[in-house]
């Protein structure tokens, strides 16, 4: 494939430049009207959360039968998108794509403006936000949620070096033609960046090679912020959560919702700053293709989640999907289906359709429709009760949670707008480099893109409910064996009868004899019940029964048990000689001296040792990554000192 | 607001200390910089010892209260007798009443549902103690606490509120407040707000805590068990091996033996600490079709 830029090797140079001072010159009325809307947005969504903070999470729909739901799918649809500019970046940099300079510095910001507006998510979904730092001072190292942090926290500073480390060489450039364009600040900032770069061999070798291992080492980070996303459902016992394809599932859903965000904001850009020249209709339809084969295995994945839990037919996970194909969320489900994943694939199918119109509706069809995805996946399962085996109420939209969802996603094109007006929104050497190679292939005229922004987030009607009812009340009056009353009557009792009592330990078991003796003469077959006393569960004396036991013909009844304590204690036995009358009990005291407890601790699990030993590995793998990071630009910098000895100001790049 | 409780023992988290070092030599000579980063990975690696061992502090949490009894002595357990039960529900306005609930926070529930041949059957559920909780794994702050007497907390001043536990619990034994607990809910004065006896705060989660403010219960027992006017509930100790339910005391080995006692999910490998009695011929483990 060759490159469709526009190949005008002298002007073109300066047509890059040129480009990119656009958004640095003084905005149109437009842009500032674009701004204020979307701040407007932004301020309302976080009004909104300050309303739910005072009032509870109630008012943002929550019950305790959706106690996950709008604003983790924020979370996850939102740091789904910002996989995008990994892919378009990250992979296409080492596949050596070269029509990608373009877009790499657009979809990096919208990576990096997207991963935090999706992190800050986390924030309404919190009820005690106040106590976040607690994250860190009493962490759990076992639970998800902790990794999710850190694997997004990686991730974060990994797409900060991607997106600065090319900034060296950009800034250098766009000093050096056109210095009073810039303006004061720019300036400052740019000598920071790009000081000690001068376009040497060595430095342009350098700073690939770090590229190259930042763009390594941030493809396998991606995928670890949406596994362990996907872990912190597919970790749990619950039907439609506990899916072992959960994790791949939601890399694969953060790649092609990813990829439309990024059209949605080369889109909004091209038009915004006049970039035809540069971005065509091949990029878009390139763009396009990658969307779509991501579609097609998405819609693969869906069923291979779905169609083993459903053949196999247990009762929660079959519930579930019921419930995505016919019951409470099925609107929503084949909304997401047909207007997701379908359409989008027919658009760019077409050939009439496989423009940049095409190409721009699929991709918002793609990016509303993930995000309508996750919320079935979370809301459906989070109503299920698993006890009663049956659907509690769904959740339902507020305006509050709605306002703050709306808020979050305006914050996205308003920080990308305000990003690039302060960096250059083209990797202009990547772009220059590339246009010194391209062969002279024109550049297609092409439709005006679509404006993009504006993605309504439908808030249309509750979702369909499943109520439990609870069965009546029954009355029936039987009693247990156990909680027989006491004899309730005194009448006429055999007051000569006695119960003698010894009791001898031998090793743990212990041995208790009664004899009954009525008159003088032993009682055969009376039934005797003994006791032990025990210090637990009253102040006083409270008897533990050891079993009945009839007397045999010399009058004495035996019982053997193995006591659980040691210590004191009365052991006794009692005998009514009438039905009603009183019990005749007879007692003896006992130093217990061995005893065997029952109780046995639950054996520990067989896989704690491989938890911890993860657990610990993983601690050094993210230590790694961030040395590795560190000194990717540690190296560029290096590269850049020789030039710029005895200027002993400090700089950082990141 | 408040802030997190507990921070102030803890060591601070060594990253950034470490971090910044490091960046500040950016522009040094290279063997500071090397020094700079090599400081950055003993302190994240300090980090990472100390970040493991909050875990085990969490494992290791006791619970004070219980007469500084270990849990050499006490085991605590409870067993419900499904034979008793007849869906009164006196226990569950019991909890309520005496840990200031909401009504549609039912800490203790009872389930109902009825066979094909159309007998009803009851069963009562709340936290069941798991020993080996998914709801203390999940808690990213540990705010989920195990005693060494087998009793799971929730510290109220600790949890931030992300209801993982909420999700990772089989036996939805959970409930958050999603909005501020109105006065008449509000605990019996004075609360200490102890994870013993917890006062309901906004953005919080509770479940069971089994009354342990009233541990060893020599003079009360947990306010459902006082409440059932049929002894269903029994509050037991496994390592006495006794048993009470307000009106008898039974040897829980034995008891248990001989009414065929199950625990509930037994599948899950939870390990819980509740002993479920059945004998009216009903499934154990709830209904096996949905209760619509």
């Amino acid at each position: 494939m060759s490159s469709i830029l526009d190949a005008r090797p002298a002007s073109g140079q300066a047509d890059v430049v040129d480009a990119v001072m656009r958004p640095f010159r003084r905005p149109s009325a437009r842009f500032w009207l674009a701004i204020a809307m979307l701040a407007v947005v932004v301020g309302v969504g976080i009004g909104a959360w300050v309303y739910q903070l005072r009032e509870g999470m109630g008012v943002a729909g929550y019950t305790d039968s959706s106690f996950w739901s709008i604003y983790i799918a924020d979370v996850v649809a939102v740091i789904g998108v910002s996989y995008g500019g990994a892919v378009v970046s990250a992979i296409l940099l080492l596949t050596g794509a070269s029509w990608r300079a373009p877009l790499v510095r657009m979809s990096e910001g919208a990576a990096l403006v997207t991963v935090i507006v999706g992190a800050l998510f986390v924030i309404p979904h919190l009820g005690r936000p106040d106590r976040l730092l607690g994250m860190i001072t009493s962490a759990n190292v076992a639970s998800p949620v902790f990794w999710d942090m850190m694997a997004i926290v990686t991730y974060t500073f990994a797409t900060l070096v991607f997106f600065l480390l090319p900034l060296v060489p950009d800034t250098a450039i766009l000093l050096s033609a056109r210095p009073e364009e810039l303006g004061r600040g720019r300036r400052l900032l740019f000598h920071v960046i790009s000081r000690g770069w001068v376009g040497s061999a060595h430095q342009r070798r350098v700073l690939h090679s770090a590229m190259v291992i930042v763009a390594i080492v941030i493809i396998p980070l991606a995928v670890s912020v949406h596994s362990v996303l996907a872990w912190a459902f597919a970790l749990v016992s619950r039907p439609g959560w506990h899916e072992s394809i959960w994790a791949p599932y939601f890399v694969i859903a953060a790649l092609y919702s990813g990829v439309a965000l990024v059209i949605l904001v080369i889109a909004g850009f091209r038009r915004g700053y006049h970039l035809e020249a540069f971005i065509g209709r091949q990029h878009f339809v390139r763009l396009g293709y990658i969307m779509v084969a991501l579609g097609a295995v998405y819609v693969y994945l869906t069923l291979a989640d779905l169609l083993p839990s459903a053949y196999v037919g247990e009762a929660g996970p079959t519930e579930i999907i019921y419930g995505m194909l016919q019951g409470a969320v099925a609107g929503w489900f084949w909304l997401f289906l047909v207007a997701g994943t379908i359409l989008p694939i027919v658009l760019i199918a077409l050939p009439w359709t496989r423009n940049i119109w095409g190409v721009v509706i699929a991709a918002v069809l793609v990016v509303i429709g993930m995000w309508i995805k996750r919320v079935i996946m979370i809301v459906e399962t989070s109503g299920y009760d698993t006890l009663a085996k049956s659907f509690d109420e769904l959740f339902h939209f507020t305006w509050v949670s709605i306002a703050v969802t709306l808020g979050g996603v305006a914050a996205i094109p308003l920080m990308l707008m305000l990003l690039f007006r302060v960096v250059p929104l083209m990797s202009v050497a990547e772009v220059q480099e590339v246009l010194a190679e391209a062969d002279d292939t024109a550049a297609e005229p092409s439709h005006p893109g679509a404006q993009s922004r504006g993605r309504a987030v439908g808030a249309a009607g509750a979702v369909v409910l499943l109520m439990l009812t609870l069965g009546a009340l029954g009355v029936t009056e039987a009693q247990p064996a156990y909680a027989a009353s006491e004899g309730v009557a005194a009448t006429d009792p055999a007051a000569d009868a006695t119960v003698a009592v010894t009791a001898a330990e031998d090793g743990p078991s212990i041995t208790v004899t009664a004899t009954v003796t009525s008159g003088g003469s032993p009682v055969e077959g009376a039934l005797v019940n003994f006791y032990e006393s025990t210090t637990m569960f009253a102040p006083g004396d409270n008897e533990v029964p050891l079993g009945a036991v009839q007397t045999d013909s010399s009058g004495s009844a035996v019982v053997t048990y193995v006591a659980a304590t040691t210590g004191p204690r009365t052991v006794s036995a009692s005998y009514r000689p009438t039905i009603l009358g009183d019990p005749v009990v007879g007692t003896a005291e006992l130093e217990v001296t061995e005893s065997v407890s029952t109780y046995a601790p639950p054996p520990t699990s067989t896989l704690e040792g491989a938890g911890k030993t993860l657990t610990t590995a993983t601690f050094g793998l993210v230590i790694i990554v961030f040395l590795i990071l560190i000194a990717q630009v540690v190296r560029v910098r290096r590269a850049c000192r020789p030039a710029s000895d005895g200027t002993p100001e400090q700089a950082l790049t990141s | 607001m408040t802030s997190p409780s507990g921070s102030g023992t803890r060591e601070d988290w060594p990253v950034d200390l470490g971090l910044t070092p490091a960046e500040e030599e950016l522009d040094m000579s290279r063997r500071n910089l090397l020094r700079g980063l090599g400081l950055a990975g003993i302190a994240a690696a300090a980090g990472t010892l100390g970040l493991i061992s909050y875990r085990d502090e969490a494992e290791a949490a006791t619970v004070a209260g219980a007469g500084g009894a270990s849990g050499e002595e006490h085991q605590w357990c409870r067993v419900v007798d499904l034979r008793a039960c007849k869906g009164e529900r006196k226990c569950v306005s019991a909890c309520q009443v005496r840990h200031g609930l909401s009504p549609d926070q039912t800490w203790m529930r009872t389930l109902s549902w009825h066979d094909e041949a159309g007998n009803e059957f009851f069963m009562p559920v709340m936290c069941q103690m798991c020993q080996d909780p998914p709801c203390l794994k999940v808690c990213p702050v540990s705010a989920t606490t195990k005693s060494d007497q087998g009793v799971i907390l929730v510290d109220q001043d600790i949890c931030i509120g992300s209801r993982a536990c909420m999700a990772a619990c089989p036996y939805e034994a959970r409930y958050f407040n999603w909005s501020e607990p109105t006065p008449t809910h509000k605990m019996p004065a004075p609360s200490p707000n102890t994870p013993e006896f917890p006062s309901n705060q906004l953005g919080t989660v509770g479940k069971c805590v089994l009354c342990a403010d009233r541990i060893p219960y020599s003079s009360d027992l947990p306010a459902c068990v006082e409440a059932c006017p049929r002894g269903a509930h029994f509050i037991g100790d496994l390592v006495t091996d006794v048993a009470v339910n307000g009106q008898s005391t039974v040897r829980l080995s034995t008891f248990l033996r001989e009414g065929n006692a199950v625990r509930f999910k037994e599948e899950l490998g939870t390990n819980p600490r509740c002993y479920y009695i059945p004998g009216n011929g009903q499934p154990v483990g709830g209904p096996l079709v949905g209760v619509k």
